[in-house]
């Protein structure tokens, strides 16, 4: 049975538009998107994009040239401690350093001699009338004490907060490395140990007796 | 003969409508679809707005919209809702008209959401995202657009496509956290890790945090570590399976407090709740509780209220032409035991 022109005409027509309009609906309103991963700049391996980063290597570097032109700038302890003594509040705001909203740190130095040991903690009396107590890390550490006590690193200089983490455990690799053994085996009760080190900024003074700064050392000399 | 096509006879108020006879439906059917899925392919490729940060974007004027978009992983969770809302208030104390969108932890929603938030004019996105690499082009669609997007709590993997991003510390958080496990459960034991979702950051960098510690004693032993994606219902059936392979836990360390939640429930359900420590990440206002009264051994506060305010306030800054933003800004956490829980509550510290 042929088919009527004008039918098959208007069948083309009707079809015509209907595909028309689908192409035209789908334009305004794509229902999903093709895109181009390099187009769009997305990593695709790694993280925080394409940049790769060596938190040991990073570390090495800081340690070796940035970190002890810090510690001879840091804040003397036992001036810190006094003003912590009086008001921690305004001895953060005068002494301590912190990113972004984060916590806050002390970056000092002194010396004192050593009044107990534990495996964890060696407790000094700072030299000075005031005698404070404050004590030095000799066990496992942990955290971001070191790098961002330190006051050197922007968090927004590395690639992403993964990245910035590993820095952190690569710098305590180094404090474990590099300045824990020598505390742990000469720093006998009596010793006067000079140092320079990190510390988290108490908001608040802790129960008697307990030391006012607990601070993970970057650097540590023994003397008898 | 019948036409191929034809208009039925109607009433001349009513649209005309489209008659096939059935020997031809299928051929028709056939080249309706397949034009439509022409369409459909070409739509798809169509070329988006620039995608690559340029000079050219930044130079873009900002928009002069009032509106602000508070674009959230999910509204499932009490701690995201608190997020939200925070953003959303904030943002009309500061003379914006703010409208919250829930991506129901569905990275396609948050698509559809940008594609809305950009095709409406809004000036600025408070952002959490669902997926730390898969958000980034919506992120950079804005941008293109001229819409600058503040990250809230969750990251996204690039530094520069968000205006800012507001981050809470996990890593530091989970050491301490890690720290008090080990004073809590010993340095002898078996336990289970509940992880997040994996495509996100905090995930990581919380487990990662919690293990600088914890894989420092050998005899703390990992029994499991699975996902449950920060959900409780999924953590109450994952760690309900995990315990019938590993009756003998002493403690389960949760990416969250809503898996907290569901690993608490597991555990009463099998009478274990009294022998086997919980330990969550949040500060979620019904983990504070129970941390209180001992059924949660500890949590992380984090300050969403904090986040959420920096992020609108920021938006505020850059509509009202301010451009220099750090691209992270790290927000302090703090440990809550049931030494201290008395200074929390309400999701951040009590005034």
């Amino acid at each position: 049975m042929a088919a009527n022109p004008e039918a098959k005409t208007a069948r083309r027509i009707a079809i015509t538009v209907m595909v028309v309009a689908g192409v035209v609906l789908f334009w305004i309103f794509p229902p999903f998107r093709v895109v181009s991963l390099k187009t769009q700049g997305l990593p695709t391996g790694g993280s925080s994009g394409s940049v790769s980063f060596d938190p040991t290597a990073a570390a090495a570097q800081i340690w070796q040239k940035t970190l002890p032109a810090a510690a001879v700038k840091a804040f003397e302890a036992d001036k810190v401690v006094a003003a912590l003594r009086v008001d921690p509040a305004a001895a953060r705001t005068q002494f301590a350093g912190s990113s972004g909203l984060g916590t806050a740190y002390y970056l000092v130095r002194g010396h004192g001699r050593v009044i107990s040991r534990d495996h964890s903690y060696l407790r000094l009396a700072l030299a000075g009338d005031a005698a404070d107590v404050v004590s030095l890390r000799i066990g496992p550490v942990f955290g971001n004490t070191v790098r961002d006590g330190c006051g050197l690193l922007d968090v927004n200089a590395f690639p992403g907060l993964s990245e910035f983490n590993a820095l952190a455990a690569a710098l305590n690799a180094l404090v474990e490395k590099h300045v824990i053994p020598t505390l742990r085996d000469q720093a006998t009760v009596g010793t006067e140990v000079v140092f320079a080190g990190c510390a988290e900024a108490p908001e608040s003074l802790p129960a008697p007796g307990e030391p006012l700064l607990s601070i993970v050392p970057v650097q540590a000399e023994v003397h008898p | 003969m019948v036409s191929a096509v034809m208009f039925r006879q109607i009433p001349f108020n009513q649209p005309p409508i489209l008659i096939f006879p059935m020997r031809f439906c299928h051929l028709s059917r056939f080249m309706t679809l397949g034009g439509l899925l022409a369409g459909l392919l070409l739509a798809a490729c169509k070329p988006v707005a620039p995608t690559a940060s340029s000079p050219a974007d930044a130079a873009k004027p900002a928009a002069k919209s009032k509106r602000v978009a508070v674009v959230v992983s999910t509204l499932n969770n009490p701690w995201f809702v608190v997020l939200a809302e925070t953003a959303r208030d904030r943002a009309k104390e500061l003379g914006y008209e703010a409208t919250i969108f829930d991506s129901q932890n569905d990275p396609a929603k948050e698509s559809q959401h940008f594609d809305n938030l950009i095709s409406s004019g809004y000036g600025a996105v408070l952002f959490n995202c669902t997926d730390a690499k898969g958000s980034i082009a919506n992120v950079r669609r804005a941008k293109a657009a001229g819409i600058p997007v503040f990250c809230m709590d969750r990251e996204i993997e690039a530094n520069d496509a968000a205006t800012s991003q507001i981050l809470s510390d996990n890593y530091s958080g989970c050491v301490a956290l890690g720290q008090y496990f080990v004073e809590q459960v010993g340095e002898k034991g078996k336990y289970v890790e509940l992880l997040g979702i994996v495509a996100d950051t905090n995930t990581w960098n919380r487990s990662k945090g919690f293990h600088s510690v914890v894989d420092r004693f050998p005899d703390l032993k990992m029994a499991s570590q699975q996902s449950a994606e920060f959900d409780r219902s999924k953590a109450l059936e994952v760690l309900e399976s995990i315990l019938q392979s590993n009756p003998e836990i002493n403690a389960v360390f949760c990416g969250n407090d809503a898996m907290a939640m569901g690993a608490y429930q597991a555990l009463l359900a099998s009478g274990k709740a009294d022998k086997v420590k919980v330990f969550g990440f949040d500060g979620a206002d019904d983990v504070v509780r129970s941390v209180a009264e001992g059924k949660i051994t500890a949590t992380v506060m984090q300050f969403p209220k904090t986040m959420a305010k920096t992020a609108a306030e920021y938006a505020d800054k850059y509509l009202k032409g301010e451009r220099s933003f750090p691209q992270r800004v790290p927000v302090a956490v703090e440990l809550v035991t049931r030494a201290n829980v008395g200074k929390f509550g309400d999701y951040g510290r009590k005034p």
